[in-house]
Protein backbone atom coordinates (compact mmCIF):
# COMPACT_ATOMS: atom_id res chain seq x y z
CA UNK A 1 0.00 0.00 0.00
CA UNK A 2 2.52 2.52 0.76
CA UNK A 3 4.72 1.61 -2.32
CA UNK A 4 1.72 2.16 -4.16
CA UNK A 5 0.97 5.55 -2.74
CA UNK A 6 4.91 6.36 -3.54
CA UNK A 7 4.28 5.22 -7.13
CA UNK A 8 1.39 7.41 -7.42
CA UNK A 9 2.30 10.39 -5.85
CA UNK A 10 5.24 10.07 -7.35
CA UNK A 11 4.58 9.88 -10.86
CA UNK A 12 1.44 12.75 -10.47
CA UNK A 13 4.46 14.91 -9.68
CA UNK A 14 6.55 14.20 -12.86
CA UNK A 15 4.10 14.34 -14.74
CA UNK A 16 2.87 17.29 -13.59
CA UNK A 17 6.39 19.23 -13.35
CA UNK A 18 7.11 17.68 -16.35
CA UNK A 19 4.17 19.00 -18.50
CA UNK A 20 4.38 22.34 -16.66
CA UNK A 21 8.18 22.74 -17.73
CA UNK A 22 7.26 21.36 -21.57
CA UNK A 23 4.42 23.45 -22.06
CA UNK A 24 6.19 26.88 -20.65
CA UNK A 25 9.46 26.05 -22.60
CA UNK A 26 6.42 25.56 -26.09
CA UNK A 27 5.08 28.57 -24.93
CA UNK A 28 8.52 30.75 -24.86
CA UNK A 29 9.81 29.05 -27.92
CA UNK A 30 12.71 27.73 -25.30
CA UNK A 31 15.68 26.53 -27.89
CA UNK A 32 16.13 23.48 -25.85
CA UNK A 33 18.59 21.70 -28.30
CA UNK A 34 20.52 24.55 -29.05
CA UNK A 35 19.86 24.43 -33.10
CA UNK A 36 18.86 28.11 -33.47
CA UNK A 37 21.81 31.09 -34.56
CA UNK A 38 22.49 33.90 -32.64
CA UNK A 39 22.80 37.68 -34.67
CA UNK A 40 23.30 40.54 -32.79
CA UNK A 41 22.56 43.32 -33.97
CA UNK A 42 23.46 47.68 -33.07
CA UNK A 43 20.93 50.13 -32.21
CA UNK A 44 21.28 53.73 -30.32
CA UNK A 45 17.86 52.66 -28.96
CA UNK A 46 15.67 50.01 -28.92
CA UNK A 47 12.47 51.84 -28.18
CA UNK A 48 9.48 49.33 -26.14
CA UNK A 49 11.44 46.31 -27.58
CA UNK A 50 11.82 43.78 -24.62
CA UNK A 51 12.82 40.09 -24.97
CA UNK A 52 10.50 37.36 -26.52
CA UNK A 53 9.68 39.96 -29.27
CA UNK A 54 9.56 38.19 -32.70
CA UNK A 55 12.14 38.90 -35.81
CA UNK A 56 10.48 38.81 -39.26
CA UNK A 57 12.18 38.34 -42.42
CA UNK A 58 10.54 39.19 -45.41
CA UNK A 59 7.36 38.66 -43.45
CA UNK A 60 7.94 35.62 -41.76
CA UNK A 61 8.25 35.28 -38.25
CA UNK A 62 12.28 33.58 -38.25
CA UNK A 63 13.17 34.21 -34.36
CA UNK A 64 12.77 35.59 -31.06
CA UNK A 65 15.14 38.57 -29.43
CA UNK A 66 16.53 36.46 -27.10
CA UNK A 67 18.58 39.49 -25.01
CA UNK A 68 19.02 43.01 -24.79
CA UNK A 69 22.09 44.69 -23.33
CA UNK A 70 23.40 48.22 -22.93
CA UNK A 71 26.90 48.28 -24.86
CA UNK A 72 29.60 51.11 -24.31
CA UNK A 73 29.84 54.20 -26.04
CA UNK A 74 26.15 54.47 -25.78
CA UNK A 75 24.69 51.44 -27.69
CA UNK A 76 22.23 48.82 -27.45
CA UNK A 77 23.39 45.38 -27.91
CA UNK A 78 19.95 43.43 -29.44
CA UNK A 79 20.60 39.72 -29.48
CA UNK A 80 18.46 37.25 -31.82
CA UNK A 81 17.97 33.46 -31.87
CA UNK A 82 16.84 32.85 -35.27
CA UNK A 83 15.42 29.70 -36.86
CA UNK A 84 18.87 27.86 -38.72
CA UNK A 85 16.59 27.93 -42.25
CA UNK A 86 15.95 31.51 -42.13
CA UNK A 87 18.29 33.07 -44.35
CA UNK A 88 19.35 36.71 -43.71
CA UNK A 89 19.39 39.09 -46.83
CA UNK A 90 22.64 40.73 -48.16
CA UNK A 91 23.67 44.23 -46.26
CA UNK A 92 21.03 43.08 -43.20
CA UNK A 93 20.01 45.88 -41.57
CA UNK A 94 17.49 45.34 -38.45
CA UNK A 95 14.40 48.09 -37.84
CA UNK A 96 12.65 47.93 -34.84
CA UNK A 97 8.98 49.09 -34.75
CA UNK A 98 5.80 48.58 -33.45
CA UNK A 99 3.56 45.61 -34.74
CA UNK A 100 0.05 46.58 -33.40
CA UNK A 101 -1.54 48.97 -32.00
CA UNK A 102 -1.28 47.29 -28.27
CA UNK A 103 2.10 48.08 -27.29
CA UNK A 104 4.12 44.94 -28.82
CA UNK A 105 7.44 45.66 -31.13
CA UNK A 106 9.21 43.56 -33.54
CA UNK A 107 12.35 43.37 -34.84
CA UNK A 108 12.33 43.32 -38.95
CA UNK A 109 14.94 42.58 -41.02
CA UNK A 110 15.67 44.05 -44.39
CA UNK A 111 18.29 44.90 -46.94
CA UNK A 112 19.72 48.04 -46.52
CA UNK A 113 18.58 49.09 -49.62
CA UNK A 114 15.20 48.35 -48.91
CA UNK A 115 14.93 50.84 -46.47
CA UNK A 116 12.60 53.60 -46.62
CA UNK A 117 13.68 56.92 -47.74
CA UNK A 118 14.02 58.54 -44.56
CA UNK A 119 17.06 60.49 -43.96
CA UNK A 120 17.27 60.52 -40.59
CA UNK A 121 16.69 56.51 -40.60
CA UNK A 122 19.45 55.92 -43.59
CA UNK A 123 21.48 58.34 -40.70
CA UNK A 124 20.70 55.78 -37.92
CA UNK A 125 21.96 52.92 -39.46
CA UNK A 126 24.77 54.35 -41.26
CA UNK A 127 26.07 55.79 -37.48
CA UNK A 128 25.38 51.88 -36.55
CA UNK A 129 27.39 50.12 -39.12
CA UNK A 130 30.88 51.29 -37.80
CA UNK A 131 30.89 47.61 -35.72
CA UNK A 132 31.40 44.44 -38.26
CA UNK A 133 30.34 42.18 -35.35
CA UNK A 134 26.64 43.15 -34.91
CA UNK A 135 23.66 44.10 -38.01
CA UNK A 136 23.41 47.92 -38.20
CA UNK A 137 20.12 48.55 -36.47
CA UNK A 138 17.38 51.65 -35.95
CA UNK A 139 14.04 51.56 -34.69
CA UNK A 140 11.16 53.68 -35.89
CA UNK A 141 8.90 55.87 -34.08
CA UNK A 142 6.26 53.79 -32.22
CA UNK A 143 2.66 55.05 -32.40
CA UNK A 144 2.94 56.63 -28.26
CA UNK A 145 5.73 58.81 -30.24
CA UNK A 146 3.72 60.23 -33.28
CA UNK A 147 1.21 60.69 -30.37
CA UNK A 148 2.42 62.65 -28.46
CA UNK A 149 3.48 64.75 -31.46
CA UNK A 150 0.43 64.70 -32.81
CA UNK A 151 -0.66 65.63 -28.72
CA UNK A 152 1.73 68.63 -29.05
CA UNK A 153 0.47 69.83 -32.32
CA UNK A 154 -2.89 69.42 -31.26
CA UNK A 155 -2.21 71.04 -28.00
CA UNK A 156 -0.25 74.22 -30.23
CA UNK A 157 -3.65 74.46 -32.45
CA UNK A 158 -5.93 75.23 -29.11
CA UNK A 159 -3.10 77.49 -27.79
CA UNK A 160 -3.91 79.30 -30.81
CA UNK A 161 -7.68 78.72 -30.77
CA UNK A 162 -7.86 79.83 -26.92
CA UNK A 163 -5.17 82.97 -28.21
CA UNK A 164 -8.26 83.52 -30.70
CA UNK A 165 -10.77 82.82 -28.27
CA UNK A 166 -9.02 86.07 -26.15
CA UNK A 167 -9.19 87.84 -29.08
CA UNK A 168 -12.70 87.42 -30.30
CA UNK A 169 -14.26 88.28 -27.15
CA UNK A 170 -17.98 89.26 -26.78
CA UNK A 171 -17.57 92.76 -27.39
CA UNK A 172 -15.99 91.91 -31.12
CA UNK A 173 -18.25 89.26 -32.30
CA UNK A 174 -21.04 92.14 -30.74
CA UNK A 175 -18.97 94.65 -33.54
CA UNK A 176 -18.93 91.84 -36.23
CA UNK A 177 -22.55 91.23 -35.54
CA UNK A 178 -23.11 94.87 -36.17
CA UNK A 179 -20.63 95.53 -39.00
CA UNK A 180 -22.40 92.49 -40.52
CA UNK A 181 -25.62 93.98 -40.08
CA UNK A 182 -24.40 97.46 -41.44
CA UNK A 183 -23.12 95.54 -44.52
CA UNK A 184 -26.48 94.52 -44.96
CA UNK A 185 -28.83 97.77 -44.55
CA UNK A 186 -25.89 99.39 -46.74
CA UNK A 187 -25.92 96.76 -49.48
CA UNK A 188 -29.70 97.08 -49.22
CA UNK A 189 -29.89 100.41 -49.77
CA UNK A 190 -27.49 100.18 -52.69
CA UNK A 191 -29.54 98.08 -54.30
CA UNK A 192 -32.49 100.28 -53.12
CA UNK A 193 -30.61 103.52 -54.76
CA UNK A 194 -29.91 101.19 -58.19
CA UNK A 195 -33.33 100.28 -58.16
CA UNK A 196 -34.47 104.02 -58.25
CA UNK A 197 -31.67 104.77 -60.80
CA UNK A 198 -32.61 102.06 -63.02
CA UNK A 199 -36.02 103.47 -62.95
CA UNK A 200 -35.19 107.26 -63.95
CA UNK A 201 -32.98 105.83 -66.70
CA UNK A 202 -35.84 103.97 -68.00
CA UNK A 203 -37.69 107.69 -67.92
CA UNK A 204 -34.77 109.49 -69.01
CA UNK A 205 -34.54 107.34 -72.20
CA UNK A 206 -37.95 107.08 -72.33
CA UNK A 207 -38.34 110.71 -72.64
CA UNK A 208 -35.11 110.79 -74.94
CA UNK A 209 -36.94 108.29 -77.02
CA UNK A 210 -39.55 111.11 -76.90
CA UNK A 211 -37.32 113.98 -78.02
CA UNK A 212 -35.41 112.00 -80.68
CA UNK A 213 -39.16 110.81 -82.06
CA UNK A 214 -39.52 115.19 -81.51
CA UNK A 215 -36.81 115.53 -83.29
CA UNK A 216 -36.97 113.63 -85.93
CA UNK A 217 -40.44 115.01 -86.65
CA UNK A 218 -38.79 118.44 -86.72
CA UNK A 219 -36.45 116.95 -88.78
CA UNK A 220 -38.58 116.07 -91.48
CA UNK A 221 -40.99 119.42 -91.08
CA UNK A 222 -37.65 121.10 -91.69
CA UNK A 223 -37.15 118.93 -94.59
CA UNK A 224 -40.85 119.49 -96.16
CA UNK A 225 -39.75 123.75 -95.61
CA UNK A 226 -36.55 123.58 -97.07
CA UNK A 227 -37.95 121.31 -99.79
CA UNK A 228 -40.90 123.92 -100.11
CA UNK A 229 -38.35 126.63 -99.81
CA UNK A 230 -36.36 125.26 -102.81
CA UNK A 231 -39.76 124.81 -104.61
CA UNK A 232 -40.13 128.34 -103.33
CA UNK A 233 -36.99 129.46 -104.68
CA UNK A 234 -37.26 127.98 -107.81
CA UNK A 235 -40.57 129.31 -108.84
CA UNK A 236 -39.19 133.08 -108.18
CA UNK A 237 -41.84 133.73 -105.61
CA UNK A 238 -39.36 134.88 -102.98
CA UNK A 239 -37.79 137.38 -105.36
CA UNK A 240 -41.54 138.81 -106.04
CA UNK A 241 -41.60 138.54 -102.09
CA UNK A 242 -38.76 140.59 -101.43
CA UNK A 243 -39.83 143.08 -104.63
CA UNK A 244 -43.23 143.44 -102.52
CA UNK A 245 -41.59 144.03 -99.69
CA UNK A 246 -39.15 146.59 -101.03
CA UNK A 247 -41.97 148.03 -102.71
CA UNK A 248 -43.94 148.43 -99.42
CA UNK A 249 -40.84 150.10 -98.12
CA UNK A 250 -41.17 152.58 -101.02
CA UNK A 251 -44.12 153.63 -100.68
CA UNK A 252 -44.16 153.72 -96.89
CA UNK A 253 -40.90 156.04 -97.74
CA UNK A 254 -43.21 158.34 -100.08
CA UNK A 255 -45.89 158.28 -97.18
CA UNK A 256 -43.48 159.10 -94.97
CA UNK A 257 -42.27 162.09 -97.22
CA UNK A 258 -45.69 163.08 -97.59
CA UNK A 259 -46.50 162.96 -94.01
CA UNK A 260 -44.00 165.24 -93.36
CA UNK A 261 -44.91 167.49 -95.82
CA UNK A 262 -48.60 167.21 -94.58
CA UNK A 263 -47.16 167.96 -90.93
CA UNK A 264 -45.37 171.10 -92.34
CA UNK A 265 -48.41 172.32 -94.33
CA UNK A 266 -50.35 171.66 -90.72
CA UNK A 267 -47.86 173.67 -88.79
CA UNK A 268 -47.69 176.45 -91.55
CA UNK A 269 -51.29 176.26 -91.51
CA UNK A 270 -51.75 176.39 -87.55
CA UNK A 271 -48.95 179.43 -87.45
CA UNK A 272 -51.56 181.12 -89.65
CA UNK A 273 -54.74 180.79 -88.20
CA UNK A 274 -53.90 180.58 -84.49
CA UNK A 275 -52.64 182.92 -82.29
CA UNK A 276 -49.48 182.13 -80.32
CA UNK A 277 -49.80 180.97 -76.60
CA UNK A 278 -46.85 180.97 -75.50
CA UNK A 279 -45.42 184.10 -76.34
CA UNK A 280 -46.44 187.42 -78.65
CA UNK A 281 -43.08 187.24 -80.47
CA UNK A 282 -42.69 185.78 -83.35
CA UNK A 283 -39.50 184.38 -82.19
CA UNK A 284 -41.71 182.81 -79.47
CA UNK A 285 -44.41 182.18 -81.92
CA UNK A 286 -41.91 179.83 -83.93
CA UNK A 287 -40.44 178.13 -81.27
CA UNK A 288 -44.31 177.01 -79.92
CA UNK A 289 -44.76 175.61 -83.56
CA UNK A 290 -41.78 173.89 -84.05
CA UNK A 291 -42.20 171.85 -80.89
CA UNK A 292 -45.20 170.62 -82.21
CA UNK A 293 -43.78 169.68 -85.45
CA UNK A 294 -40.88 168.27 -83.54
CA UNK A 295 -43.38 165.69 -81.68
CA UNK A 296 -44.98 165.23 -85.03
CA UNK A 297 -42.13 164.80 -87.28
CA UNK A 298 -40.71 162.13 -83.91
CA UNK A 299 -44.17 160.07 -84.13
CA UNK A 300 -43.73 160.08 -87.96
CA UNK A 301 -39.73 158.70 -88.21
CA UNK A 302 -40.96 155.89 -85.11
CA UNK A 303 -43.72 154.85 -87.77
CA UNK A 304 -40.94 155.08 -90.40
CA UNK A 305 -38.45 152.40 -88.40
CA UNK A 306 -41.36 150.75 -87.43
CA UNK A 307 -42.17 150.44 -91.50
CA UNK A 308 -38.41 149.83 -92.11
CA UNK A 309 -38.45 147.35 -89.18
CA UNK A 310 -41.40 145.19 -90.92
CA UNK A 311 -39.90 145.47 -94.35
CA UNK A 312 -36.52 143.95 -93.07
CA UNK B 1 -25.81 56.73 25.44
CA UNK B 2 -26.35 53.36 26.91
CA UNK B 3 -26.99 52.02 23.36
CA UNK B 4 -23.54 53.69 22.09
CA UNK B 5 -21.61 51.82 25.37
CA UNK B 6 -23.11 48.65 24.75
CA UNK B 7 -21.88 48.97 20.54
CA UNK B 8 -18.35 50.33 21.98
CA UNK B 9 -18.18 47.09 24.44
CA UNK B 10 -19.31 44.30 21.59
CA UNK B 11 -16.66 45.81 19.71
CA UNK B 12 -14.07 45.46 22.55
CA UNK B 13 -14.81 42.00 23.53
CA UNK B 14 -15.03 41.06 20.15
CA UNK B 15 -11.60 41.95 19.56
CA UNK B 16 -10.10 40.54 22.69
CA UNK B 17 -11.69 37.24 21.58
CA UNK B 18 -9.73 37.71 18.35
CA UNK B 19 -6.71 38.89 19.52
CA UNK B 20 -6.86 35.92 21.99
CA UNK B 21 -7.43 33.55 19.58
CA UNK B 22 -4.06 34.56 18.00
CA UNK B 23 -2.21 33.44 20.64
CA UNK B 24 -2.83 29.65 20.25
CA UNK B 25 -3.15 29.76 16.52
CA UNK B 26 0.78 31.24 17.11
CA UNK B 27 1.53 28.73 19.09
CA UNK B 28 -0.17 26.14 17.08
CA UNK B 29 1.93 27.14 14.30
CA UNK B 30 4.92 27.35 16.57
CA UNK B 31 4.43 23.84 17.62
CA UNK B 32 4.11 22.40 13.96
CA UNK B 33 7.59 24.08 13.30
CA UNK B 34 9.22 22.85 16.04
CA UNK B 35 8.10 19.31 15.12
CA UNK B 36 9.55 19.72 12.11
CA UNK B 37 12.72 18.16 14.12
CA UNK B 38 11.00 14.95 14.66
CA UNK B 39 11.40 13.84 10.62
CA UNK B 40 11.03 9.94 11.28
CA UNK B 41 7.90 10.63 12.54
CA UNK B 42 6.55 12.95 10.23
CA UNK B 43 8.06 11.80 7.54
CA UNK B 44 6.33 8.29 6.98
CA UNK B 45 3.04 9.93 7.18
CA UNK B 46 3.87 12.44 4.47
CA UNK B 47 3.32 10.55 1.56
CA UNK B 48 0.17 9.03 2.30
CA UNK B 49 -1.05 12.25 2.86
CA UNK B 50 0.26 13.83 -0.34
CA UNK B 51 -1.99 11.06 -2.37
CA UNK B 52 -4.90 11.90 -0.30
CA UNK B 53 -4.71 15.14 -0.64
CA UNK B 54 -3.36 15.62 -3.74
CA UNK B 55 -3.76 12.73 -6.29
CA UNK B 56 -7.08 12.09 -4.76
CA UNK B 57 -7.59 16.24 -5.22
CA UNK B 58 -6.92 15.72 -9.11
CA UNK B 59 -10.27 14.79 -10.31
CA UNK B 60 -11.64 17.89 -8.89
CA UNK B 61 -9.20 20.35 -9.40
CA UNK B 62 -9.28 19.22 -12.94
CA UNK B 63 -13.38 19.38 -13.53
CA UNK B 64 -13.12 23.03 -12.04
CA UNK B 65 -10.24 23.67 -14.60
CA UNK B 66 -12.16 22.49 -17.36
CA UNK B 67 -15.08 24.73 -16.97
CA UNK B 68 -13.01 27.64 -16.19
CA UNK B 69 -10.94 27.23 -18.95
CA UNK B 70 -14.11 27.05 -21.10
CA UNK B 71 -15.65 29.90 -19.20
CA UNK B 72 -12.75 32.41 -19.94
CA UNK B 73 -12.55 32.09 -23.55
CA UNK B 74 -16.27 32.64 -23.60
CA UNK B 75 -16.01 35.73 -21.73
CA UNK B 76 -13.15 36.74 -23.39
CA UNK B 77 -14.25 36.76 -26.48
CA UNK B 78 -17.74 38.70 -26.14
CA UNK B 79 -15.92 40.49 -24.21
CA UNK B 80 -13.22 41.56 -27.39
CA UNK B 81 -15.31 41.30 -30.16
CA UNK B 82 -15.14 44.07 -32.25
CA UNK B 83 -13.12 46.26 -30.13
CA UNK B 84 -9.78 43.26 -30.00
CA UNK B 85 -8.13 41.26 -31.83
CA UNK B 86 -9.82 37.97 -30.76
CA UNK B 87 -6.49 36.44 -30.24
CA UNK B 88 -5.83 38.22 -27.31
CA UNK B 89 -8.67 35.27 -26.12
CA UNK B 90 -5.50 32.89 -25.41
CA UNK B 91 -3.65 36.55 -23.55
CA UNK B 92 -6.58 36.27 -21.09
CA UNK B 93 -6.89 32.99 -20.40
CA UNK B 94 -3.55 32.49 -20.25
CA UNK B 95 -2.75 35.39 -17.78
CA UNK B 96 -6.00 34.58 -15.74
CA UNK B 97 -5.65 30.75 -15.02
CA UNK B 98 -2.21 31.02 -14.05
CA UNK B 99 -1.97 34.47 -11.93
CA UNK B 100 -5.52 33.94 -10.07
CA UNK B 101 -8.20 31.32 -11.13
CA UNK B 102 -6.02 28.11 -11.55
CA UNK B 103 -4.86 28.88 -7.77
CA UNK B 104 -7.90 30.33 -6.10
CA UNK B 105 -10.75 28.09 -7.56
CA UNK B 106 -8.48 25.46 -6.95
CA UNK B 107 -7.44 26.62 -3.47
CA UNK B 108 -11.31 27.31 -2.34
CA UNK B 109 -12.48 23.48 -3.67
CA UNK B 110 -9.47 21.71 -1.70
CA UNK B 111 -10.54 23.90 1.42
CA UNK B 112 -13.92 22.12 1.06
CA UNK B 113 -12.64 19.08 0.43
CA UNK B 114 -9.33 18.67 1.80
CA UNK B 115 -9.86 20.87 4.99
CA UNK B 116 -12.72 19.90 5.88
CA UNK B 117 -11.73 16.42 5.48
CA UNK B 118 -8.62 16.76 8.43
CA UNK B 119 -10.81 18.37 10.39
CA UNK B 120 -13.19 15.95 10.11
CA UNK B 121 -10.91 13.32 10.55
CA UNK B 122 -9.17 14.86 13.67
CA UNK B 123 -11.63 15.97 15.27
CA UNK B 124 -13.54 12.61 15.69
CA UNK B 125 -9.97 11.38 16.72
CA UNK B 126 -9.96 14.12 19.10
CA UNK B 127 -13.83 13.36 20.54
CA UNK B 128 -12.73 9.33 20.76
CA UNK B 129 -9.34 10.26 22.58
CA UNK B 130 -7.47 8.56 19.95
CA UNK B 131 -5.08 11.78 20.23
CA UNK B 132 -5.10 11.11 23.94
CA UNK B 133 -4.07 7.67 22.92
CA UNK B 134 -1.23 8.98 20.65
CA UNK B 135 0.35 11.05 23.21
CA UNK B 136 -0.01 8.18 26.09
CA UNK B 137 1.76 5.90 23.48
CA UNK B 138 4.81 8.84 23.45
CA UNK B 139 3.83 10.49 20.01
CA UNK B 140 3.84 13.71 19.47
CA UNK B 141 -0.05 14.75 17.75
CA UNK B 142 1.46 17.49 16.16
CA UNK B 143 4.42 16.07 14.49
CA UNK B 144 2.67 12.53 13.90
CA UNK B 145 -1.18 14.08 12.53
CA UNK B 146 -0.65 17.82 11.88
CA UNK B 147 3.21 17.69 10.03
CA UNK B 148 2.17 15.26 7.33
CA UNK B 149 -0.23 17.23 6.15
CA UNK B 150 1.04 20.36 6.20
CA UNK B 151 3.91 19.02 4.12
CA UNK B 152 1.38 17.34 1.79
CA UNK B 153 -0.58 20.27 1.09
CA UNK B 154 2.55 22.45 0.33
CA UNK B 155 3.80 20.07 -1.75
CA UNK B 156 0.39 18.87 -3.47
CA UNK B 157 -1.53 21.74 -4.06
CA UNK B 158 1.18 23.19 -6.31
CA UNK B 159 1.09 20.17 -8.13
CA UNK B 160 -2.81 20.22 -8.21
CA UNK B 161 -3.00 23.83 -9.06
CA UNK B 162 0.09 23.45 -12.06
CA UNK B 163 -2.42 20.33 -13.32
CA UNK B 164 -5.02 22.59 -13.16
CA UNK B 165 -3.47 25.61 -15.26
CA UNK B 166 -3.07 23.40 -17.96
CA UNK B 167 -6.01 21.60 -18.44
CA UNK B 168 -7.61 25.07 -18.32
CA UNK B 169 -5.46 26.58 -20.88
CA UNK B 170 -6.07 23.36 -23.21
CA UNK B 171 -10.09 23.90 -22.34
CA UNK B 172 -9.18 27.68 -23.35
CA UNK B 173 -7.54 27.04 -26.24
CA UNK B 174 -10.18 24.06 -27.52
CA UNK B 175 -13.29 26.12 -26.62
CA UNK B 176 -11.58 29.04 -29.01
CA UNK B 177 -10.56 26.88 -31.88
CA UNK B 178 -13.48 25.03 -31.49
CA UNK B 179 -16.31 28.03 -30.67
CA UNK B 180 -14.99 30.99 -31.34
CA UNK B 181 -13.54 29.65 -35.44
CA UNK B 182 -10.32 31.13 -33.74
CA UNK B 183 -7.20 28.96 -35.05
CA UNK B 184 -4.83 27.21 -32.68
CA UNK B 185 -1.76 29.55 -33.95
CA UNK B 186 -3.76 32.57 -32.91
CA UNK B 187 -4.48 31.40 -29.60
CA UNK B 188 -1.08 30.22 -29.26
CA UNK B 189 0.16 34.00 -30.37
CA UNK B 190 -2.29 35.88 -27.45
CA UNK B 191 -0.43 33.34 -25.26
CA UNK B 192 2.77 34.05 -26.31
CA UNK B 193 2.49 37.88 -26.74
CA UNK B 194 2.44 38.45 -22.55
CA UNK B 195 3.67 35.19 -21.12
CA UNK B 196 6.04 35.29 -18.40
CA UNK B 197 7.74 32.31 -16.40
CA UNK B 198 7.00 34.50 -13.64
CA UNK B 199 3.20 33.91 -13.98
CA UNK B 200 3.28 30.32 -13.45
CA UNK B 201 6.20 30.85 -10.90
CA UNK B 202 3.72 33.34 -8.88
CA UNK B 203 0.51 30.66 -9.27
CA UNK B 204 2.35 28.02 -7.73
CA UNK B 205 4.18 29.73 -5.06
CA UNK B 206 0.68 31.34 -3.96
CA UNK B 207 -1.13 28.09 -4.03
CA UNK B 208 1.72 26.18 -1.72
CA UNK B 209 0.72 29.29 0.69
CA UNK B 210 -3.14 28.28 0.31
CA UNK B 211 -2.17 24.79 1.20
CA UNK B 212 -0.09 25.55 4.53
CA UNK B 213 -3.30 27.53 5.30
CA UNK B 214 -6.05 24.81 4.23
CA UNK B 215 -4.27 22.22 5.98
CA UNK B 216 -3.24 24.18 9.09
CA UNK B 217 -6.54 25.57 9.27
CA UNK B 218 -7.71 22.28 9.31
CA UNK B 219 -5.40 20.33 11.77
CA UNK B 220 -6.43 23.25 14.48
CA UNK B 221 -10.19 23.29 13.84
CA UNK B 222 -10.07 19.57 13.98
CA UNK B 223 -7.38 19.45 16.96
CA UNK B 224 -9.58 21.60 18.99
CA UNK B 225 -12.95 19.84 18.07
CA UNK B 226 -15.42 18.88 20.94
CA UNK B 227 -18.11 17.69 21.71
CA UNK B 228 -19.37 14.82 19.82
CA UNK B 229 -20.36 14.76 16.01
CA UNK B 230 -21.84 17.99 16.27
CA UNK B 231 -18.47 19.65 17.76
CA UNK B 232 -16.61 17.65 14.55
CA UNK B 233 -19.25 18.95 12.55
CA UNK B 234 -18.56 22.41 13.74
CA UNK B 235 -14.79 21.81 13.27
CA UNK B 236 -15.45 21.02 9.55
CA UNK B 237 -17.36 24.22 8.90
CA UNK B 238 -15.15 26.26 10.66
CA UNK B 239 -12.54 24.74 8.73
CA UNK B 240 -13.87 25.33 5.35
CA UNK B 241 -14.97 29.15 6.23
CA UNK B 242 -11.94 30.13 8.21
CA UNK B 243 -9.51 28.28 4.87
CA UNK B 244 -11.35 30.42 2.33
CA UNK B 245 -10.55 33.75 4.10
CA UNK B 246 -7.09 32.34 4.82
CA UNK B 247 -7.30 31.75 0.84
CA UNK B 248 -8.73 35.09 -0.17
CA UNK B 249 -6.49 37.70 2.59
CA UNK B 250 -3.16 35.51 1.06
CA UNK B 251 -4.41 36.04 -2.20
CA UNK B 252 -4.45 39.75 -1.67
CA UNK B 253 -1.06 39.86 0.28
CA UNK B 254 0.51 38.46 -2.44
CA UNK B 255 -0.79 40.48 -5.56
CA UNK B 256 0.36 43.54 -3.04
CA UNK B 257 3.36 42.28 -2.15
CA UNK B 258 4.38 40.69 -5.12
CA UNK B 259 2.89 41.91 -8.03
CA UNK B 260 2.51 45.48 -7.31
CA UNK B 261 5.03 47.75 -8.96
CA UNK B 262 6.32 44.93 -11.43
CA UNK B 263 6.02 44.78 -14.93
CA UNK B 264 3.30 42.97 -17.14
CA UNK B 265 4.92 42.73 -20.36
CA UNK B 266 8.26 40.83 -21.05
Amino acid sequence: MRRNNDALVGAVVVIVVVALVAAIAWVKQSDLGGTQRDVIAHFRDVGNTRVGNAVVIRGVVGGRIDAIELAPDGWVDVRMKLDPAARLPSEPVVLLSESSLFGDWQATIVERRSLPSDAALREAIDDASHDGRALPGASLPGIGKLTAVAGQIAGDVASVASRVGTAFDDSAARELRTSIRDVSELSSTLRRVARDHASDLDTLSGQLRVAVAALQRASRSVETTSGRIDSATNSDEARRLVQNFAASADELRHAGAQVRDLAERLRTTQARRSPPTCAPTRRSTSRCGSSDLRESRTRIRTFADACRGAHS
Amino acid sequence: MGIAVRAVESIGSKTLRALRATGPNARFVGDVLASGRDARTWLGQTMTQMRRLGVDSLPIAAFIALFTGIVLALLASYSFTGAVPLYFVGTLVEKTVTLELAPVLTGLALAGRVGANIAAELGTMRVTEQVDALETLGYDPVSFLVLPRVVAGVAMFPVVVGAAMLVAMVAGGTTSVLLLHLSSPEFLKGVRLFFQVFDVEYGLVKSASFGAAVTLAGSACGLRAGGGAVGVGRAATSTVVYSAICILVLDALWAVTWLLGREAAP
